[in-house]
C-alpha cells in the first residue's frame, strides 16, 4: 500500500496532491485517507468503464435475458452470409428494449467467422436520416463503394438502379455474388416513403433468388405490418422478432447489480474486488430495493436503468469511491421529478394568481376555454372581495404575465383561433390538471395566505 | 384569314406589321378632343402647367417632410454615436435594438415619398447601409432576411468603386452559396468597416467624425409595420438583439396607425428587446391645407378650379381617403380634361402667351367665344352697335378678348391677397362664422358673392365688436399679407390700410385716458362671447349690443374702427366677386364636376345595374331605346335576363326563366306568335340564355342555392 | 462554496474561475460537470436542461464550456431558419470551415452526418465535444427527424458528443408520438429572492458603497418580486432607477444609511415604473431623460399605448363603428337597434337572460359584408352612394388592422370579418363624429 503511495503514476499522483490540497480536512480522516489511496487508481478507470456501459452502449459479452432471439437472429445470418440465403425479417420491441444492442451483438459474433468477415457487406441505414428513397439509394451507393461505378448513369427507375448496383458487386474476380445485409433502423419510417419503393425493391430481391440479401428490420412499432402496403407485405418473409422484455423485479435487480459491477478484467483487481462488493451491499440495501422497484414499475428497459445508474455514477468521485443508497435515492428522485411542478414553483405571484383564475373558470365552465379578459376578470372579482397582500395591477402588466404563462405553454391557445384575433380575446386552455396546481401552491416559497385560501375555495 | 376545323381549337392571330404604330402622347391627346387645329398648343400648354405643379409639390412634399426627418436622422446619428458608448447606465441598454417608431397616417399610398426621401437623406449624411422592406416582400422570415441582407450589402456595392466591386461581388456569390444569416452579415460588416477605416487613413478629421465613418449603422426600415407577420417580425428582432453588440443595427418602423400596434403586435419578451422613439409626422389635414395653400390659392398658375368640382375633391380627400397624393391626382385630371376638352383653353396660360394665342384664334375659335356664357352676358350689356361689331369684326373681337383676358388676371391677382386678409380676419372670430379654414372661405367666395353670405354679416357684426389690440394686430397681418403683392390697386389698399394702422397708434397715443373704458366696456362681451358658443345667445348678446351702439355715441377708437372695416368690406365687394362674374372666365376654370366625379369616385354598382336596365345608355344604339319598364327585346341577352329576374322572388324557378327568355327573344326574331316554332327553345336560345345567366352570377345577381332543385337564389332586392 | 465545483479531469485555477463566475449556480454547474466526467471520458449522449427565462442555462453551458476549453458549438434555435445554418455551424466549429463547405447545397441529415462522420474519422474526439442548442424548443417546428437524430447523435456518428438541448418549456411537450432515444433531464430552478438579491448587488455603481446599492436593490424586489422574477428585467430596471434613487444622498438630504426615507423616496416612482418602462411603454432611454426632467413635467411623457388616436377619413369612422357594432351586437338586436319603428319587441324576450358572459368577455364575434354594410348605411348620417372607395376603404381598415378579415383571402363572395379595436378607442372614434356607441351596445343595456 505505501509502496505504491510511494510510486504513483504521474497522473494521478498530482491529481492525489490536488485532492489533497483541496480538501485538507479528509487528511485528518484515516479511513477516508486510506480510500483516497486506492481510490485515485481506480477511480478514473471505474467512471470509464461504466461510462462506456451506459453512455455509449458498450456491447456486453453476452446479451442477458435474449439468449434465444441471439441465437435465431444469429442462425438467420449466417444462412445469409456463408450459403447465401436471401431473408428478411423484423425485430421488434420497445424503445430502450435492447434492440440495436442484439443485432450488433449478432454481428459481432457473426463476424468472429473469417470467412463472413471477407464475404458479407453491410448496409446500414436509418429511417431518420434516409428521410426518402432518394437519399437512401445514394447512401446505399456509397456503402457498397460504389460511386464511381455508377458515376453520373441516369436510371429510369429506382428498381434499375438497385439491381444495377447488386449487379456491380458480382462484377469481380468469382461469379457467385457477395451476400449482402440491409440493417434498415426505425423501420417504420421508411414505410412513409413514397409508395414505399425502397421497401418494395429490397423485399422483391430477397424474395427473388438474385443476390443473397438480408434484410432486417428494426422497429419499436409492434403494428409496423399494418404500415405496409399490400404488394410490399406479401414480399415480406413475415420473421418477426420480439424483444418484450419479461423481467421479473429480482431479475431487474439482479442486473442492476452487474450492470453497476466490474468485469473482472478491470486493471485494478483491487479495486474491482472492493467496487463490486460495495455494489452487493448497495443492492442489498432495502430502500435501494424499493428504488429500483418504483424504477421497475415505471419502466424496464435499460436505456431507463441506464440513466438511473448514470446519474448515481455521477454522484461518485474521487473524495466518495463508492455509490450509498443515498446516491440511488437522489438519482431517482432528479428521474421522477415532476417538471411542470419544478416551473409553476419559479412563477412570480402575479402569475400563479392568474393560474389559479384559470383553475376556478375551469371549475365553472366545465373546461370550456377562457381568454385573457376572462382572467384578468376572475383575478379582478378576487381583488375585490378579499386581497390584503396583492395589489391591483393594470391590464398590460397582467397582459404580459399571461403572455409569459403562454410562453411557458402553461396554456395554450385553442386549435383553429387564429392569430388575427387580438390577443386579449384569443381563447385559452390550462395544460396543467388540478392537483398540480395544489401541489405547486403547497411548494411555493412564502405564498400569502389568502391566495391559498382563494386557490381551495370551491366557487370562483 | 380564316380557319376552318373541326376541333375547336383557337388561334393566334399575329397582327400585321403595317398596323403597328406608335402613338405619341399628344396623339391620345388629340384624338377626339374637338378644336383639334389648336390641341398641340394646348397639349402643350397642359404640359407645362403639370411640370410646374409637379415640381412645386415635391419642392412642397420635401420642405413639409424636412423636420420629421432631420429629427430621425439624429436620431440615428446618436445611436451609432451610443452604440460604442460604455457607462455605467447604457451598460444595461446595451442589448436594446435602437428603434424609430414613426407614425405617418392612415393615408398609405402616400408613404412612398417620404420613405423614398428618407433613405436618399439617411444615405447622404448618416450611413451606406440603409435596408428598406415591405410586408408583402417578406412573408416568412427566410424571405424577410434575405431581402435585409441583399439590400444591405447591394448598397455597398452601388457607393464602392469598380476593384472593390469585384471584390464584393464574388463574396456575394459566397453570401448567396453560404445560407444567409446575420453571421454572414456581421463578417460582411467587419470586413467593411475595417476596409473603410484603413482606406481613409490620410484625411484629417476630428475623431466624431472618423468615429462615425469607422461604425455607421446599419438601417433597416420596416415601411408598413401593421401588414407584416407578427410572427416572423418577432423572431427577427430575436436574432438581431442576439448580434447587437457585433453590429449597430437601427429600426424604422413606418406605422400608419398607432404606437399601440406596436405592443398589439409584439409579445413583451420581444418588445423589451427594443429601445423604442416616437416620431410623430405632421398630420394629412394640415398637408392637405399647405398644398392648397400652394397650389390652388395662387395667381401663379393660370388653371382654377371652379367651386364644385373643388367640393368633389375636397370631400373625397375628407370623406374617403386622407390622401393627398390622390387629391393631386384629381387636379391633375381636370387640368388634363379641361385642355382637352375646352379648345379656349388655349388662353389659359401666362398674360404674354395668352395675348399671342388671342392673335392666332381662328373664327371657329371666336364663334365659341361668342357662344361662351359670360360673353353673352356681356354683350347683353353693351349698345346695339357695339354689340353689332363684338358679333362680327373678328379683329375687334380679338382686341376685346385681350382685354378681357388682362381682366381676368388681374382678377386673379388681387383675389387672392384680399381672400387672405378676409381669412385673418374672420378666422379667429367664436364659431368660425366663414369657417377655419382658408379653403371653406374661398368655397364661399366662389359659390356667390360671399357679402350677401348672412355669415358674412353676422362675422362683419363680430368685428365691429373686436377690442384695439386685436383688431390692430388683425390688420398687421393684413398689411403683411398685402405687402409682397405687386399690383397697383393692391398697393394703394396697402397704402390706406397702413395710413388707418396710423391712426389706431396716434389714437392711443392723444386719448389714452378714455379709451380705456370705452374698450373694456366694448370688449368684455366679445371676450364673453368667445366663451359661450351657443348660437342664439350669439345672436342674442349681438342684437342688444346694436342697441346700445345706437343709444351710445361713437367713441373715436370705433369711429376709427368702423372706418378700418368698411374699407376691408370695400376691399372685399371689388374683389372677392365669384369668377362667373368675370366674361370668358370659362376659358381658365373648369367646371364639369360630373365628369372629375365619375373618374375619381366610381361606383360600380350602379353604373353596372344602369347598362342592364338601359343598354342604350352605354351603347348609343337607337334600337335599343325604350320607355323604361319593359325591356326591349333588342337588348343583349344579360339584359333581358336581368329585367326577367327583377320581377321573381328570392327564388328563380330556371325554368320558367328560359321560357320567358325564349318568348323575349323569339319576339325580336318577328316570327310571329301565330306560328308552331313561336317560344320553342332551340339550343341556341338555350346556350345564350345559359350564358346571361352565368354572367349574372358572376356579376353576383344570382348565385346557386341548395334549397330547391332547378332554382337559383336572388342576391338583390326590389324589383322593377 | 468551490468544494461543489471539483473534478479530477480539470485543473483547479479554472474551476476556481469557473465558480467566480456563476454565483448560485454551482450545484448545478458541478452536477453537470460531474455528469459530463473527464474530458476524454464518454458522456451522456444527450441532455435536456430546462427552467425558468434567465435562470443561467446558458451562461452556465457557456462558461463551462469555454474556461474548460472544451471542444463545442454553441446553436440558438431562433437563427436555424433552416436546419442547414444548424449543420454548417456545428461543422465549422468543430473541424473548421471547409469541412461546412464539403455540405451540398441543399443537404439532408444524411449528408451532415456523412461530412461528420468522414470528418472525424479524420480527426477523432480525443476530449467529448458538446453541442448546445439554445431555445430547443424551435427544433419542434423543423423536420420531423431533426429533434430524434439530435438525440442519438452519439450513435449516428459514432463519436464522442454530447448534444445538450437548453429549453424554457419541459421535456414532455418535446416528446414525438413515437417516442424517441429519451435525454438526461436536469432542472435549473429559478433563483430563490436571497440569491436574486445576491447576484444583482454584485453590479453595483462603482461610486457607492456595496451596502447602499444592495438595500437599493432589496427595495427594487420588494416592488417588482411580487410581478416578476426574470433576472434580466430585474438587472435592467435596477440600472434605470438608481440614478432616481440616489438622488437625494446626491443633494444631501439623505446619508446613505437612512434607508427608510430613501425608500419613501423612491417607492412611488417605482411604481410608475412598473406601468411604464417595466412594460416598455417607455423606452429606457426616454426614462433617463424623465429623471433628469422635474416632478412636473414628467407627465408629458406618455407611455406608446397612450397614443391611441388615429386620424381617419369620415366614413372610414363610421365604417368602424358598424364593425364594432356588428361584432359586438348579436345579429337577432340588429333590427331593434337600427329599424326606425321595430314593431313592438319586449325588453323580456330581448334580452337573452341564458347568455351568461358579455360579449365584451368573449370578444368579437365574426360577421358577413353585407350586415357591416347594412349597419353602416343605417348609422352614418347622410347617404351614401355605394362607391368603390368604400369598398376599398374596407379593405384598408383590415391592411390598417383595425379590421381582421376571418375568412380566407381568397373567398371572393361573402367576406367575414372582425372588428379589432378596443372599446375606448372605438369610443373616441364615435366621439369625434359624435355619435353616442353606448346607446348602441347590446352589453351596456
Amino acid at each position: 500500500m505505501l509502496a505504491e503511495k510511494s510510486k504513483p503514476q504521474p497522473i494521478t499522483a498530482d491529481d492525489g496532491v490536488n485532492a489533497g490540497s483541496r480538501h485538507p480536512r479528509l487528511s485528518l480522516v484515516p479511513a477516508k485517507l486510506e480510500s483516497r489511496q486506492w481510490a485515485h487508481h481506480g477511480f478514473p478507470q471505474v467512471q470509464k468503464v461504466l461510462r462506456e456501459r451506459f453512455c455509449h452502449q458498450q456491447l456486453p459479452e453476452e446479451p442477458e435475458g435474449v439468449e434465444a432471439q441471439h441465437k435465431h437472429l444469429l442462425e438467420l445470418l449466417k444462412r445469409t452470409a456463408i450459403h447465401g440465403e436471401s431473408n428478411s425479417l423484423l425485430i421488434v420491441g420497445p424503445r430502450g428494449a435492447g434492440k440495436t444492442m442484439l443485432l450488433k451483438c449478432v454481428l459481432r459474433d457473426l463476424l468472429q467467422d473469417k470467412e463472413v468477415q471477407k464475404n458479407l457487406l453491410q448496409v446500414h441505414l436509418n429511417g431518420l436520416l434516409q428521410t426518402d428513397d432518394r437519399i437512401a439509394l445514394k447512401e446505399i451507393t456509397r456503402q457498397l463503394h460504389l460511386e464511381n461505378a455508377v458515376g453520373d448513369k441516369v436510371f429510369g427507375s429506382f428498381a434499375e438502379n438497385l439491381a444495377f448496383l447488386l449487379e456491380a458487386l458480382k462484377k469481380g474476380d468469382r461469379s457467385s455474388s457477395r451476400p449482402v445485409l440491409f440493417v434498415l433502423d426505425e423501420f417504420d419510417l421508411f414505410a412513409h416513403h413514397k409508395n414505399q419503393t425502397l421497401l418494395y425493391n429490397l423485399f422483391d430481391v430477397s424474395q427473388s433468388a438474385q443476390t443473397p440479401i438480408a434484410v432486417v428490420g428494426v422497429t419499436c412499432r409492434l403494428d409496423v405490418l399494418e404500415l405496409l402496403e399490400k404488394r410490399v407485405k406479401s414480399r415480406f418473409s413475415h420473421r418477426q422478432i420480439h424483444l418484450l422484455s419479461s423481467l421479473t423485479v429480482t431479475q431487474y435487480l439482479r442486473l442492476v447489480g452487474t450492470q453497476l459491477s466490474l468485469p473482472d478484467e478491470f486493471p485494478d483487481a483491487k479495486f474491482a474486488q472492493e467496487w463490486n462488493s460495495s455494489i452487493e451491499t448497495l443492492c442489498a440495501d432495502k430502500s435501494v430495493e424499493e428504488v429500483l422497484q418504483r424504477h421497475f414499475n415505471a419502466s424496464k428497459d435499460f436505456r431507463s436503468m441506464h440513466m438511473l445508474l448514470m446519474l448515481c455514477l455521477s454522484r461518485v468521485s474521487v473524495a466518495k469511491p463508492v455509490i450509498q443508497p443515498a446516491d440511488l435515492q437522489e438519482a431517482s428522485r432528479l428521474c421522477l421529478a415532476d417538471a411542470k411542478a419544478n416551473m409553476l414553483h419559479g412563477l412570480s405571484i402575479l402569475e400563479l394568481c392568474l393560474i389559479i383564475a384559470m383553475k376556478h373558470l375551469n371549475d365553472v365552465y366545465e373546461g370550456e376555454p377562457f381568454n385573457l379578459q376572462m382572467v384578468h376578470n376572475e383575478f379582478k372579482k378576487f381583488l375585490q372581495r378579499k386581497s390584503n397582500s396583492m395589489y391591483n395591477f393594470n391590464q398590460p402588466v397582467v397582459r404580459k404575465a399571461f403572455e409569459h404563462l403562454q410562453q411557458l405553454e402553461l396554456i395554450r391557445p385553442v386549435e383553429g383561433s387564429s392569430a388575427k384575433t387580438q390577443s386579449e380575446y384569443q381563447l385559452m386552455r390550462l395544460m396543467l390538471d388540478h392537483s398540480q396546481i395544489m401541489e405547486a401552491l403547497q411548494k411555493y416559497p412564502q405564498c400569502p395566505t389568502d391566495v391559498k385560501q382563494w386557490a381551495m375555495s370551491a366557487f370562483g | 384569314m380564316s380557319t376552318s376545323s373541326v376541333s375547336k381549337g383557337c388561334f393566334v392571330f399575329k397582327p400585321s406589321a403595317k398596323k403597328k404604330r406608335t402613338l405619341g402622347l399628344d396623339d391620345y391627346f388629340t384624338d377626339g378632343c374637338e378644336g383639334a387645329e389648336t390641341s398641340k398648343i394646348r397639349f402643350k400648354l397642359c404640359q407645362d402647367l403639370w411640370d410646374k405643379i409637379k415640381t412645386e409639390t415635391e419642392v412642397l412634399q420635401d420642405e413639409l417632410s424636412k423636420k420629421i426627418l432631420n429629427s430621425l436622422l439624429d436620431f440615428t446619428m446618436r445611436c451609432s454615436s451610443t452604440h460604442q458608448h460604455s457607462d455605467w447606465a447604457s451598460q444595461m441598454r446595451a442589448s436594446e435594438i435602437p428603434t424609430a417608431a414613426l407614425i405617418l397616417g392612415v393615408n398609405v399610398p402616400d408613404h412612398d415619398m417620404t420613405f423614398q426621401s428618407l433613405c436618399e437623406l439617411l444615405q447622404q449624411s448618416v450611413t451606406p447601409h440603409v435596408a428598406s422592406v415591405q410586408a408583402k416582400e417578406c412573408g416568412a422570415l427566410k424571405h424577410l432576411m434575405k431581402r435585409v441582407l441583399e439590400r444591405l450589402m447591394d448598397t455597398v456595392l452601388a457607393v464602392d468603386d469598380d476593384e472593390e466591386e469585384e471584390a464584393e461581388q464574388t463574396r456575394g456569390q459566397i453570401h448567396k452559396k453560404v445560407h444567409c444569416s446575420l453571421g454572414t452579415l456581421c463578417d460582411w460588416y467587419s470586413t467593411k468597416t475595417k476596409k473603410s477605416s484603413s482606406g481613409t487613413p490620410g484625411k484629417k478629421r476630428t475623431s466624431a467624425v472618423r468615429h462615425e465613418q469607422q461604425q455607421p449603422p446599419l438601417v433597416i426600415i420596416f415601411k408598413d409595420l401593421e401588414a407584416f407577420n407578427p410572427r416572423v417580425l418577432q423572431d427577427f428582432i430575436i436574432i438581431c438583439s442576439r448580434y447587437i453588440h457585433r453590429v449597430p443595427l437601427v429600426f424604422i418602423f413606418g406605422i400608419a396607425t398607432s404606437p399601440s400596434t406596436i405592443q398589439h403586435m409584439l409579445p413583451h419578451s420581444v418588445s423589451s428587446l427594443l429601445c423604442i422613439e416616437l416620431f410623430q409626422s405632421l398630420s394629412c389635414t394640415q398637408h392637405l391645407a399647405t398644398v392648397i395653400d400652394k397650389l390652388i390659392l395662387t395667381h401663379n398658375f393660370p388653371f382654377k378650379l371652379n367651386n364644385k368640382v373643388m367640393q368633389v375633391l375636397i370631400s373625397i380627400f375628407l370623406y374617403h381617403d386622407f390622401s393627398v397624393r390622390n387629391f393631386i391626382k384629381g387636379l391633375q385630371l381636370a387640368l388634363l380634361e379641361h385642355f382637352h376638352s375646352q379648345p379656349l383653353s388655349v388662353l389659359c396660360c401666362k398674360k404674354t402667351e395668352a395675348f399671342l394665342n388671342v392673335m392666332q384664334l381662328s373664327n371657329c375659335d371666336l364663334e365659341r367665344v361668342r357662344q361662351l356664357g359670360s360673353f353673352r352676358r356681356y354683350v347683353e350689356k353693351q349698345e346695339l352697335q357695339e354689340q353689332a361689331s363684338l358679333l362680327n369684326d373678328d379683329t375687334y373681337l380679338k382686341e376685346v378678348c385681350k382685354k378681357f383676358v388682362k381682366e381676368l388676371h388681374k382678377y386673379h391677382k388681387n383675389y387672392y391677397p384680399v381672400l387672405r386678409c378676409l381669412h385673418t380676419l374672420t378666422s379667429t372670430l367664436p364659431r368660425y362664422p366663414l369657417g377655419k379654414q382658408i379653403r371653406e372661405l374661398h368655397l364661399i367666395c366662389l359659390e356667390k358673392n360671399v357679402w350677401e353670405n348672412e355669415d358674412y354679416q353676422s362675422a362683419m357684426k363680430l368685428l365691429k365688436m373686436l377690442a384695439k389690440d386685436e383688431l390692430i394686430s388683425l390688420l398687421q397681418r393684413c398689411a403683411e399679407i398685402l405687402q409682397p403683392v405687386k399690383s397697383k390697386i393692391m398697393k394703394s389698399a396697402l397704402s390706406q390700410l397702413q395710413e388707418l394702422l396710423a391712426k389706431f397708434k396716434q389714437l392711443d397715443t392723444a386719448a389714452g385716458e378714455t379709451a380705456p373704458s370705452v374698450e373694456d366696456s366694448i370688449t368684455s362681451p366679445v371676450k364673453n362671447l368667445q366663451k359661450k358658443t351657443d348660437l342664439f345667445q350669439l345672436q342674442k348678446t349681438l342684437l342688444e349690443m346694436n342697441e346700445s351702439r345706437r343709444s351710445k355715441n361713437l367713441s373715436p377708437f370705433e369711429a376709427l374702427r368702423n372706418e378700418a372695416l368698411e374699407f376691408i368690406d370695400n376691399l372685399v365687394k371689388i374683389h372677392l366677386s365669384p369668377p362667373e362674374s368675370q366674361t370668358l372666365y370659362e376659358v381658365c376654370y373648369y367646371s364639369p364636376s360630373a365628369t372629375v366625379r365619375r373618374h375619381l369616385n366610381a361606383t360600380p354598382r350602379t353604373s353596372i345595374q344602369a347598362a342592364l336596365n338601359t343598354p342604350y345608355y352605354y351603347l348609343k344604339n337607337d334600337r335599343l331605346k325604350t320607355e323604361d319598364g319593359l325591356a326591349s327585346n333588342a337588348a343583349p341577352d344579360i339584359c333581358i335576363a336581368y329585367k326577367l329576374h327583377l320581377e321573381c322572388g328570392r327564388l328563380i324557378n330556371l325554368y320558367d326563366w328560359l321560357e320567358a327568355y325564349a318568348t323575349v327573344v323569339s319576339g325580336a326574331e318577328g316570327n310571329n306568335p301565330g306560328s308552331d316554332n313561336y317560344v320553342k327553345v332551340d339550343e341556341v336560345k338555350h346556350a345564350r340564355f345559359i350564358r346571361a345567366v352565368s354572367e349574372l352570377e358572376f356579376l353576383g345577381f344570382i348565385k346557386s342555392t341548395k334549397q330547391k332543385t332547378d332554382h337559383v337564389a336572388r342576391l338583390t332586392w326590389g324589383g322593377c | 462554496m468551490t468544494t461543489l465545483l471539483q473534478h479530477p479531469g480539470y485543473e483547479e485555477g479554472r474551476l476556481q474561475k469557473v465558480a467566480e463566475l456563476l454565483p448560485c449556480r454551482e450545484v448545478q454547474a458541478g452536477m453537470l460537470l460531474s455528469l459530463m466526467g473527464e474530458p476524454q471520458q464518454y458522456s451522456y449522449p444527450s441532455i435536456f436542461i430546462y427552467g425558468h427565462r434567465a435562470s443561467g442555462k446558458s451562461h452556465v453551458m457557456h462558461v463551462l464550456l469555454k474556461e474548460l476549453e472544451l471542444p463545442h458549438a454553441t446553436v440558438s434555435c431562433v437563427e436555424c431558419v433552416s436546419v442547414v445554418l444548424l449543420f454548417e455551424h456545428v461543422l465549422r466549429s468543430f473541424f473548421g470551415s471547409d469541412a461546412a463547405s464539403l455540405l451540398p447545397c441543399s443537404p439532408s441529415l444524411s449528408d451532415f452526418v456523412r461530412v461528420y462522420r468522414q470528418q472525424c474519422s479524420q480527426s477523432p474526439a480525443k476530449e467529448t465535444r458538446y453541442i448546445v442548442m439554445e431555445k430547443a424548443e424551435l427544433l419542434r417546428d423543423t423536420d420531423a427527424n431533426v429533434l430524434p437524430a439530435l438525440l442519438r447523435l452519439q450513435e449516428l456518428v459514432e463519436d464522442n458528443v454530447t448534444v445538450i438541448l437548453l429549453s424554457e418549456i419541459v421535456w414532455d411537450k418535446f416528446r414525438p408520438n413515437t417516442g424517441c432515444f429519451e435525454p438526461l433531464v436536469l432542472n435549473f430552478p429559478d433563483y430563490s429572492k436571497g440569491e436574486l438579491q445576491q447576484i444583482l448587488s454584485r453590479d453595483r455603481h462603482p461610486s457607492y458603497s456595496a451596502e447602499f446599492y444592495s438595500s437599493y436593490i432589496n427595495i427594487l424586489l420588494g416592488v417588482f418580486y411580487s410581478v416578476c422574477r426574470d433576472l434580466r428585467e430585474l438587472r435592467h430596471l435596477a440600472a434605470l432607477n438608481f440614478s432616481k434613487f440616489c438622488e437625494p444622498v446626491e443633494e444631501g438630504k439623505v446619508k446613505e444609511t437612512d434607508t427608510h426615507k430613501l425608500w419613501r423616496n423612491i417607492e412611488p416612482h417605482l411604481k410608475k415604473a412598473m406601468q411604464t418602462v417595466y412594460l416598455r411603454e417607455v423606452s429606457s432611454l426616454q426614462w433617463e431623460q424623465m429623471q433628469q426632467m422635474e416632478e412636473k413635467e414628467t407627465g408629458i411623457l406618455r407611455g406608446l399605448s397612450a397614443h391611441t388616436h388615429v386620424e381617419l377619413p369620415y366614413y372610414s369612422k363610421f365604417l368602424l363603428i358598424a364593425a364594432y357594432l356588428a361584432s359586438y351586437n348579436p345579429a337577432r338586436t340588429d333590427k331593434r337597434f337600427f329599424l326606425k319603428h321595430h314593431g313592438k319587441i319586449r325588453k323580456t324576450n330581448f334580452l337573452k337572460k341564458n347568455e351568461k358572459t358579455s360579449n365584451h368577455l368573449l370578444g368579437p364575434k365574426p360577421f358577413p359584408l353585407d350586415r357591416l354594410l347594412a349597419i353602416f348605411y343605417s348609422v352614418v348620417d347622410s347617404r351614401v352612394a355605394p362607391t368603390a372607395s368604400i369598398f376599398s376603404q374596407i379593405s384598408s381598415l383590415v391592411t390598417l388592422q383595425l379590421l381582421a378579415q376571418v375568412s380566407h383571402d381568397d373567398q371572393l363572395d361573402a367576406p367575414k370579418y372582425k372588428c379589432a379595436v378596443s372599446m375606448d378607442f372605438i369610443c373616441a372614434i364615435s366621439r369625434t363624429v359624435n355619435f353616442d356607441i353606448v346607446k348602441y351596445l347590446y352589453d351596456f343595456l
